[in-house]
């Protein structure tokens, strides 16, 4: 299978400047500096990438509304979201800590387009090894003078998995709590201290150097329509191989559960969450699903941040459901009242329910519970709150009812 | 100018201005969507989430406190999408809120009980235990709070943040567990702390001295001025007749702030907020002659009497920036040729800030210049007293004792051949005088107040006088009638 | 922006203080710093008291509600003493499927605190953490910046030896 990130894993020292240089790397960049920041944008745009951060927005657009300098004139930002923090998700450590210098130089080609002078590396505060990595790579790009045109620096987050949203991470950034920003505007337009802004996730930056490297068009070819290139997906729960998985856009997801050995021995596979644990679950009738951002919408979900989570008939749907939710409340920031108070209240009664206290109004209950939340939150967490109950209760009733004494009165 | 566009507003056209928002232009037209965080003075979150809109072309509900008018937008505020999301929202606001009304000093005027009333869903589907936080919390000499009611919209701090910069308040912790709480080491003190009561939309911040007094829906409100200073905050007068064995049995239960962009916003401060107190303690209800023994008079007799000193000459007239526009132009009249002394002396002169406190802590000095009427210095009165150049001394609400000290103030009252006191309230010397008469308070009658930029602001009557108690400027015509010889005598 | 104005009595050395006034010049803005110290703080105090918060806030020229409500807002920033070996166990989906409540019970018996609490020599405290992004070797713990993964007993036990 093609691969693009990951091409040189099994190099030892990939992490280090001459051994990332010797493959090719900063060839992209290199191909960037002798274009005009429009022809890279241009280049990006032909190409499909979409954010991999979980939005899947198509990149090359999203550069594309930063104003021009002479309309706002002043600085401008890149900021790279390496937050990744939801359960599920971890390709964005394995990239860093593997592939520092492909990010890096993905940094700076985005940097030369959007004519930002000073980046930034927001990564989450647990990655301290990552936050190292990036460090050293940082300092050989400097000694080898590769960022003339723009600095590098970087910031550590504090543990809240909401800095991950960019307007969120932007309020971390300037010193505040990670209360989501109401757009408009938009981060491109007044991001950081209030000045334009790119946030971009880890992965979606280290796919430029290809892109600049072999053509948009190249990149387009490897992906399905409006997907290009690949993606990579971190797979863990019930597998026979958790680990990263890179596979073109649009493979099923039959093929990427292949790639990590299958559902583990002795057992059947119940569901696969593809996203992230706030994405509803795939089912095994999706099994020949192609996954990218368009054609998994048809099964219910979102592509999110590809971290997919398989799991067998040992779990039980009002369990996970609990695990999810549990972790939104948690996680909840507290800012608008319908995200705040829903959570709770969704975790509480999926705790009743667990205890043996259930009744049968629950479902309703949760599920009207799960509408109002949908869709009238500041931020998408909302969304997810409200999202996951009823796809486990949509999916997974039985496992409801059997919990629930008059469950089967429902 | 803003350019005028036409929008859509539950299918009526409407016109506003463009980037108008639409929660404020929908209230212009009459049509009030329901809301908590949002406040014109304090900014639009959207964090409450209740001011939900239907627009046009949007796949989901819209904030209309952050949706901009522009043309041809088609929004509709009562829409069955609308009506559940609204009641969905309400829903949230209350999974964790105690539902106290009965004891909460906000009911009747709170938004949660409000919308609950209009909004129906009268049957709870909450069977989980409610949250326990913080209750009875002192932040401050005058205000309480209470976090289970509290709805975290952000007001108050955003008041303390934004408009006072004392920060006195915060949002700490995170998510379910955060709360509204004193920021650790201060009180909340500043000088215009009262007003986070009014902002609060719920009953999470109460005034103290307001705490069980009397039910909001017994109190009758009125417009007025506020007379704490020269600044003339508007105000409104909420008084409490229906229910005289309520409220400790004072008459003015508490003011509020009302609304006037040029003058005072949303705003006043605590001096004026709560100095109300003393507003009908130690009352002077009868026109009293004091010498040479204590008996009633009737108004009559007590201005045949003081039209007669005042004839004679030497009179001396001292009074306050108290009076309205329309005593002062009484004054003028009656005391025309008379030595006039009203300027604030320590008695009326007090803290002054960037904000809204004025210096001169008496609502009307403007009044009288803008009549021409000027004040002579208290150190030349008291001179003038001791010479025994004045014959005739008018004292109208102003403590002397408070600007010379009571002995001496005393003793130089004294020297006086006639002296008058009038005024609403006794004071330490109101019994050193001939005679005694009873004055209005301000809410006991109406008129007009100039503040200091020369704004000529109407208060109105809220309250019936006390006793024979007549407002200044009409004494003051009673007087001169009883001698229009004199007062042409005067002028001419 | 005035930095500093009051020296009030610090509850940081001479070291850390220059370190927090550092971190209000490492980026365009002060403020920007202020997680960043924070993390600081966190790290020689094992928590964030008032009177940290309020320094923090001096020297950043901040509103002290701002500074505190950043400081209790984060869960890397505790008001409670953490261990000198601060133990989180992620109870992220995979970390829970593959066994994190037994790895909770083994810490709470293996260190004999209940959560957020610090042993008596002041060496552990553990806490359930939300994903730290290592699902592939679930279930994951925190050792301060050290990741262990497939947390069992075993692996609990060697930690709380010091062999691990």
């Amino acid at each position: 299978m093609t691969k693009i990130l990951t091409k040189h894993f099994d190099e030892p020292k990939l992490h280090e400047l001459e051994t990332y240089r010797r493959l090719d790397g900063y060839k992209g960049l290199a191909k960037a500096l002798t274009m005009a920041p429009a022809e890279v944008t241009a280049e990006v745009l032909k190409s499909n990438l979409r954010g991999l951060g979980g939005a899947g927005f198509p990149t090359g657009a999203k550069w594309g509304t930063v104003p021009p300098v002479d309309k706002v004139p002043g600085p401008r930002y890149v900021v790279v979201n390496c937050d990744e923090s939801e359960p599920g998700c971890f390709k964005d450590r394995v990239l860093v800590t593997r592939a520092p210098h492909q990010l890096i130089e993905g940094l700076l080609i985005a940097a030369h387009a959007l004519g930002a002078k000073e980046t930034y590396i927001f990564i989450r505060g647990e990655y301290q090894n990552q936050y190292d990595v990036l460090r050293r790579a940082i300092d050989e790009a400097n000694a080898a003078g590769l960022t003339k045109h723009a600095s590098i620096d970087l910031m550590r987050g504090a543990g809240a998995y909401i800095s991950g949203l960019d307007t969120a991470l932007l309020e971390t950034m300037e010193g505040k709590k990670a209360w989501p920003r109401q757009p408009p505007p938009f981060p491109t337009v007044a991001g950081l201290m209030g000045k334009p802004t790119v946030v971009n996730n880890v992965e979606t930056l280290s796919m430029l150097p290809f892109i600049l490297r072999e053509g948009g068009e190249a990149f387009a070819k490897i992906g399905s329509p409006k997907n290009g290139g690949t993606v990579v997906f971190s797979v863990s729960g019930h597998v026979r191989n958790p680990g990263i998985y890179e596979v073109p856009m649009g493979s099923t997801l039959r093929a990427v559960l292949a790639e990590a050995g299958g559902v583990r021995e002795g057992h059947k596979l119940k569901c696969v969450i593809p996203g992230g644990t706030s994405m509803p679950p795939l089912m095994e009738k999706d099994l020949d699903l192609k996954l990218d951002f368009d054609q998994i919408r048809a099964a219910g979900t979102f592509l999110g941040a590809g971290g997919m989570i398989v799991l067998d008939e040992t779990a039980d749907a009002v369990d996970v459901a609990h695990n999810i939710e549990r972790f939104l409340a948690h996680e909840s920031c507290g800012q608008c009242t319908p995200c705040r108070e829903g959570a709770v209240w969704t975790v509480e009664i999926l705790e009743r329910v667990m205890s043996g206290g259930g009744v049968s109004e629950d479902i309703p209950n949760l599920t009207r519970l799960g509408e109002n939340v949908t869709g009238k939150t500041i931020c998408a967490l909302g969304d997810t709150v409200g999202m996951v109950s009823r796809a486990y209760l949509q999916r997974f009733p039985e496992d409801f009812k059997k919990r629930i004494p008059d469950g089967q009165k429902s | 100018m803003a350019k005028k566009v036409k929008f859509k507003l539950d299918g009526r056209e409407i016109e506003a201005d463009e980037g108008r928002l639409v929660i404020d232009a929908a209230k212009d037209a009459g049509v009030n969507i329901p809301h908590y965080c949002y406040h014109p003075a304090l900014g639009n979150p959207g964090n409450c989430r209740m001011c939900v809109v239907e627009v046009a072309g949007a796949p989901k509900p819209q904030v209309s406190c952050r949706t901009p008018v522009r043309e041809g937008l088609d929004v509709k505020t009562e829409s069955e999408p609308i009506k559940r999301a609204r009641a969905a929202m309400l829903e949230l606001h209350l999974v964790n809120h105690p539902l106290d009304c009965p004891v909460c000093d906000q009911a009747g005027e709170c938004g949660l009980q409000n919308y609950y009333m209009e909004i129906g869903q009268y049957q709870s589907q909450v069977r989980e235990n409610k949250d326990h936080k913080g209750k009875r919390i002192e932040v401050g000499p005058h205000v309480m709070l209470d976090q289970e009611r509290c709805i975290l919209c952000t007001r108050c701090t955003r008041f303390v943040d934004n408009v006072t910069k004392t920060h006195e308040l915060g949002i700490f912790r995170r998510g379910h567990s955060e709360r509204v709480e004193l920021t650790p080491g201060l009180i909340l003190d500043n000088a215009y702390s009262g007003n986070v009561v009014d902002v609060c939309p719920v009953g999470a911040l109460t005034d103290r001295d307001f705490r069980y007094k009397v039910r909001v829906w017994y109190l009758d409100e009125t417009d007025s001025i506020c007379t704490g200073c020269s600044r003339g905050c508007n105000i409104s007068v909420h008084t409490n007749t229906k229910r005289p064995w309520h409220n400790d049995g004072k008459r003015v239960a508490r003011l509020k702030p009302r609304h006037n962009h040029d003058v005072n916003g949303h705003w006043m401060c605590d001096d004026g907020r709560y100095g109300i107190g003393a507003l009908d303690s130690g009352r002077l209800g009868r026109v009293l002659k004091l010498t040479p023994e204590r008996r009633d008079a009737s108004w009559e007799s007590a201005a045949e009497e003081i039209a007669k000193a005042l004839k004679a000459g030497g009179v001396a007239f001292v009074a306050s920036g108290m009076l309205s526009n329309e005593d002062w132009a009484a004054a003028k009249e009656l005391f025309a040729g008379a030595k006039l002394y009203f300027c604030p002396e320590p008695d009326q002169i007090g803290v002054e800030d960037d904000f809204l406190r004025r210096r001169e802590k008496v609502p009307n000095l403007k009044g009288a210049e803008a009549l021409g009427l000027k004040s002579g210095s208290f150190d030349e009165l008291a001179r003038d007293l001791e010479s025994g150049k004045v014959k005739t001394l008018y004292v109208v609400e102003r403590d002397l004792a408070k600007i010379w000290g009571a002995e001496r103030a005393k003793a130089l009252i004294a020297k006086a051949a006639f002296r008058v006191y009038q005024g609403p309230n006794k004071n330490e010397l109101s019994e050193s005088f001939d005679f005694r008469l009873p004055a209005t308070a301000y809410v006991e009658e109406s008129g007009h107040f100039t503040n200091f930029e020369g704004k000529v602001q109407a208060y109105c009557k809220a309250l019936e006088p006390i006793g024979q108690a007549r407002p200044d400027a009409e004494i003051f015509r009673l007087i001169a009638a009883a001698a229009p010889a004199a007062r042409r005598e005067v002028a001419a | 922006m005035s930095a500093t104005a009051t020296k009030s009595k610090t509850p940081f050395t001479p070291e850390q203080e220059k370190e927090l006034v550092a971190w209000t010049k490492r980026y365009p803005h002060s403020n920007m710093g202020l997680v960043e110290a924070l993390r600081a703080v966190q790290d020689w105090h094992r928590r964030i008291t008032e009177a940290d918060a309020a320094r923090v806030a001096e020297i950043f020229g901040l509103p002290f509600n701002r500074v505190w409500g950043v400081a209790t807002f984060f869960p890397s920033f505790t008001q409670w003493q953490t261990g000198r070996k601060r133990v989180g166990l992620c109870h992220g989906l995979s970390c829970w499927l593959a066994g994190s409540d037994a790895a909770e019970k083994a810490l709470r018996e293996t260190l004999g605190v209940p959560e957020k609490t610090c042993t008596a020599d002041g060496e552990f405290s553990w806490e359930a953490m939300e994903c730290l992004g290592a699902c592939e070797q679930a279930p994951a713990l925190l050792v301060n910046d050290r990741l262990i993964g497939r947390a069992d007993a075993a692996a609990i036990a060697a930690l709380k030896k010091g062999k691990k």
